[in-house]
């Protein structure tokens, strides 16, 4: 088991920087996600750790050891591909079993080394030994996998190469799991429900996991902390709950949930609050700020809507109006896109049932909670 | 850092000795060959470096370099008409071959022809069947007691319809058993023309010839003219075909280089002959490739195509029994070397005097040696190729060594007898003594060989995705244990499909036979020569015909794994 530690790190692909002076921190036993959008540099990031890349600059720290000189082979990260990479000629057993071959290949002298690859080339070369069996067992029970071990990769469904996938890694007891967006070939309920499983694995098995996703919803409900990423460069390390409530820039406000971004100028203070003046509105917020220019960013769920005339008095700070340009019923929530001078607004309302929804056209008043407002 | 030289080591250590291995057995001998071309002696470029003395001579040697022997192209007339001939020829076969295509492979892309099968089934015997021994065929059917010549006679003929033994009995053959090289690509490049276009012309007035003149042939021309390079390239290689016919007085480059080195031990004059050779099918070769590159009119397109199929009965027929009297002919140059294998005696009559299973009893007891040393060589280039081919694809897809997949791919453009020529001359003495050895035999196979095997290889390397590998190497292999763990296990199919091939062209391969194998290493394919020079041909015959069935035996299962593999 480990800790990583990245320092000042960076990559080039000819010309290209793909990582900017990266540094991570995390902690052993920690559920660390690396999320952005494609093209981030998320992948390479993992890639670096896991030794197939090599970094151009900076270094990289598994417990007490810099690995930049490890080759992969020997930096034992466990690592569960995007496309599972699961060996087709081998069986469920056989490809859980490959890593323990290997370090029994690597530690027996020149005579013992032929059975090992006589039984690695076709199973019916070789008897595995005890140990390896009872390993590969208990991890495929695990796994509930057990009932498939002789199964062929290809027989089995998407869920289960997955877990084929992620037994493998973990049956070399890596000191850091690595997962590249693991739950991306998966549909929707599937996903759900690895999510669950990867967790509690991870629980269990108190293993330093970093997960590698572009799917925000997956890396918050997973995640100790998520790192941000984009075009290279770490943008805000926190956890969910700060990500959420306190983006460093109008993009992770945007990447992480939805947010309304409004460009305005501070104009002055009010009995504590930041007056922020912008294109046709003006908008208090608790939040203070060094700067004049700001993003103020709200998030949807944040905007009450009414209908004019239907709010009450204690509630009228920060109240514009504006027209449903398009009302969206999604269930247990109503979402409203609403014109307000020249910006769209996003509004989610909860619905009630019995209660009337906003109709594209009709001129409606929101008012937004101080404390809710966001300036950065 | 030590970790790490060692883990990389295997594999690099490998991609040394490859790089070794076609250093000193493809490189040195066609650059000593070339030396020779301007010393007119043998140079002993290995024996320079370890022996002082040597390497003394050698200097002396070359400070009497010169252009004599380029000289002599122009100047001596057996190498220039050597030259002039050999060119006549494959220009000759090539145009022959196309113009006799043209309908077959129109026929089987674009109409509903009958006995399509049949005859695309049919076209595949020439590949399979060794050119000395078609050329052997043509004797049988069209030599002085042929039966063709006795049909021909009790027709009211003189003499012989058309004599084997001469320029015509050469391009008989080359262009009966070449053609299917051209067929297949003509009918891909038929298929390229979009019967929406023809229907377009049609639409505007033109009648049905004059479409295909300006519409479907122009479309098809990039495809046809990079089969008659093929073809031009593969009849000017040929050996076993003119060795058997060429008169005395009709020099073909190929004999005469074999002439010089077998006869005379003209070390100058074989090497520029050699020299000569390589350029001249270099260049056709690359003019080829220049041509399947550039000009392709984007048949692939997501779309699916109707192809829509001519079916005019008049014509359809005619194509057919057009294309069937074409295939036939091998065929029955086939089955007189089967007839011939059979006969007591066949003389200048239809059919054998009588039938006899002696000759088959003859080869099985006295003859079963070179059916062994066929069939030990074979297996051993089908070894060292299968090494070297799969780790060179892998060299080649996954570490993109382009310098590797060009040195691979040499030995395409080299005709045999002149890389066979090449290597007796560098390998005739110490310190790498192996001419008229198995091991250089072997090699020279391996080798020649090898770019059919890399291709094939290389095509399932292509296929499989890299996150494999670097899941085993993940997961605590080394570079060199996930290539024999997961990608060897994992190419098998391609790798099974590319050793039959080599094993097939192996035992089928004439020139080095003839050139690098010694007595007591003797193949089938030499013993048939032999046995066709001391004119026994029933033995011959029979000899022939095993071979022919080994390799339609092997043909078969290979037929049978690529189809697995889809």
């Amino acid at each position: 088991m480990g800790s990583v530690k990245v320092s000042q790190l960076s990559k080039e692909f000819s010309g290209v920087h793909a990582l900017k002076n990266v540094n991570l921190d995390i902690q052993e036993g920690e559920f660390f996600a690396l999320l952005g959008p494609s093209g981030c540099g998320k992948t390479t990031m993992m890639r670096c750790i896991a030794g197939f890349e090599q970094p151009t600059s900076g270094s990289i720290q598994i417990g007490e050891t810099k690995v930049n000189h490890i080759p992969p082979n020997k930096r034992n990260c466990g690592m569960v591909f995007q496309s599972y990479a699961l060996f087709p000629h081998m069986n469920v057993f056989e490809n859980v079993a490959y890593s323990l071959n290997i370090k029994q290949l690597n530690s027996s002298n020149m005579a013992a080394k032929l059975p090992i690859y006589l039984r690695l080339l076709n199973r019916k070369l070789g008897k595995y030994p005890k140990p390896i069996e009872q390993k590969v067992m208990e991890i495929l029970q695990y796994v509930e996998l057990d009932k498939h071990a002789t199964r062929l990769t290809s027989e089995l469904s998407g869920g289960q190469q997955q877990r084929v996938a992620l037994a493998r890694a973990l049956v070399m007891e890596p000191a850091v799991l690595l997962m590249d967006e693991p739950l991306s070939n998966l549909d929707q309920k599937l996903r759900h429900s690895m999510r669950n499983t990867i967790r509690r694995i991870q629980q269990d098995l108190g293993i330093t996991t970093i997960f590698v996703t572009h799917d925000q919803e997956e890396a918050m409900s997973m995640a100790d902390r998520v790192a941000v990423m984009d075009s290279g460069e770490v943008k805000q390390i926190g956890t969910p709950i700060e990500l959420y409530s306190r983006p460093s820039t109008p993009f992770i406000a945007n990447f992480v949930g939805t947010s309304n971004v409004l460009k305005g100028t501070v104009v002055g203070q009010e009995n504590g609050y930041s007056v922020v003046k912008g294109h046709g509105f003006l908008i208090k917020s608790t939040n203070h700020v060094q700067q004049k220019e700001v993003n103020v960013i709200v998030r949807p769920e944040n905007i009450k809507a009414f209908k004019p005339g239907t709010i009450s008095s204690d509630e009228l700070t920060n109240m514009i109006e504006g027209t449903v340009l398009v009302s969206t019923y999604l269930g247990s929530i109503v979402r409203y896109d609403i014109q307000v001078e020249e910006y769209q607004l996003v509004v989610d309302t909860t619905f009630v049932p019995g209660e009337a929804i906003l109709t594209e056209g009709e001129r409606v008043q929101l008012t937004i909670d101080p404390e809710r407002v966001l300036l950065i | 850092m030590k970790n790490r030289l060692s883990s990389f080591n295997g594999l690099t250590f490998v991609k040394v000795l490859i790089y070794l291995f076609f250093g000193v057995f493809l490189l040195l001998p066609l650059v000593s060959v070339f030396l020779v071309s301007f010393t007119g002696q043998p140079i002993n470029l290995l024996g320079s470096i370890t022996n002082s003395n040597i390497l003394q001579s050698t200097i002396e040697k070359f400070s009497s370099a010169s252009f004599d022997n380029y000289e002599k192209i122009f100047t001596n007339k057996t190498y220039f008409s050597a030259v002039q001939n050999s060119l006549e020829l494959a220009i000759l076969v090539s145009l022959i071959v196309i113009v006799m295509c043209i309908p077959i492979a129109y026929g089987i892309a674009r109409t509903t022809m009958p006995f399509k099968r049949t005859i695309a089934a049919l076209c595949t015997i020439p590949l399979i069947v060794p050119t000395f021994i078609s050329a052997y065929a043509i004797i049988i059917m069209f030599g002085r007691a042929g039966w063709v010549t006795y049909i021909y006679n009790s027709l009211g003929g003189e003499g012989m319809l058309l004599d084997p033994y001469s320029m015509a009995g050469i391009v008989l053959v080359q262009v009966f058993f070449f053609f299917p090289y051209a067929l297949w690509p003509m009918v891909a490049a038929f298929k390229v023309s979009d019967i929406s276009l023809e229907e377009a012309s049609l639409n505007l007035g033109a009648r049905n010839w004059f479409t295909f003149i300006f519409v479907t042939f122009p479309l098809a021309i990039p495809g046809v003219i990079s089969s008659a390079l093929l073809i031009f390239t593969v009849s000017f290689s040929d050996f076993g075909t003119p060795i058997i016919l060429a008169p005395k007085d009709l020099n073909l480059l190929v004999v005469e280089a074999y002439r010089e080195i077998a006869g005379f031990f003209n070390w100058g004059g074989a090497a520029i002959l050699t020299v000569i050779m390589v350029i001249v099918a270099a260049f056709f070769f690359w003019l080829q490739h220049l041509f399947t590159k550039g000009k392709n009119y984007g048949s692939v397109s997501g779309k699916p195509k109707q192809q829509k199929l001519n079916d005019a009965k008049g014509l359809t027929r005619t194509l057919s029994v057009y294309s069937l009297a074409i295939v036939i002919i091998p065929v029955l140059a086939m089955l007189s070397i089967v007839l011939q294998s059979l006969a007591t005696t066949w003389g200048k009559n239809p059919l054998p005097n009588g039938y006899t299973l002696s000759h088959y009893q003859t080869i099985f007891t006295s003859s079963m040696g070179n059916i062994q040393n066929s069939i030990v060589l074979a297996l051993g280039a089908l070894i060292l190729s299968v090494i070297i081919a799969t780790f060179v694809s892998y060299f080649v897809v996954r570490q993109n060594s382009s310098k590797l997949d060009f040195m691979t791919s040499i030995p395409l453009v080299v005709p045999g007898i002149a890389f066979g020529i090449a290597l007796i001359q560098t390998f005739n003495t110490a310190p790498l003594h192996l001419t008229g050895t198995a091991l250089l035999l072997i090699v020279a196979y391996t080798i020649r060989r090898l770019p059919y095997m890399v291709r094939s290889t290389m095509g399932t390397m292509r296929a499989i995705k890299q996150d494999i590998e670097e899941a085993a190497v993940n997961l605590g292999a080394t570079p060199l244990t996930a290539a024999i763990t997961i990608i060897g296990p994992l190419m098998l199919p391609g790798i099974a499909a590319g050793s039959i091939l080599v094993f097939i062209t192996v035992i089928k391969e004439t020139s080095i036979s003839i050139l690098l194998a010694p007595a007591d290493w003797a193949p089938m394919s030499l013993a048939i020569f032999q046995n066709i020079l001391r004119g026994e041909y029933y033995t011959a015959a029979a000899m022939s015909v095993v071979l022919v069935v080994i390799v339609l035996i092997l043909q078969a299962i290979a037929n049978r794994i690529s189809k697995n593999q889809l």
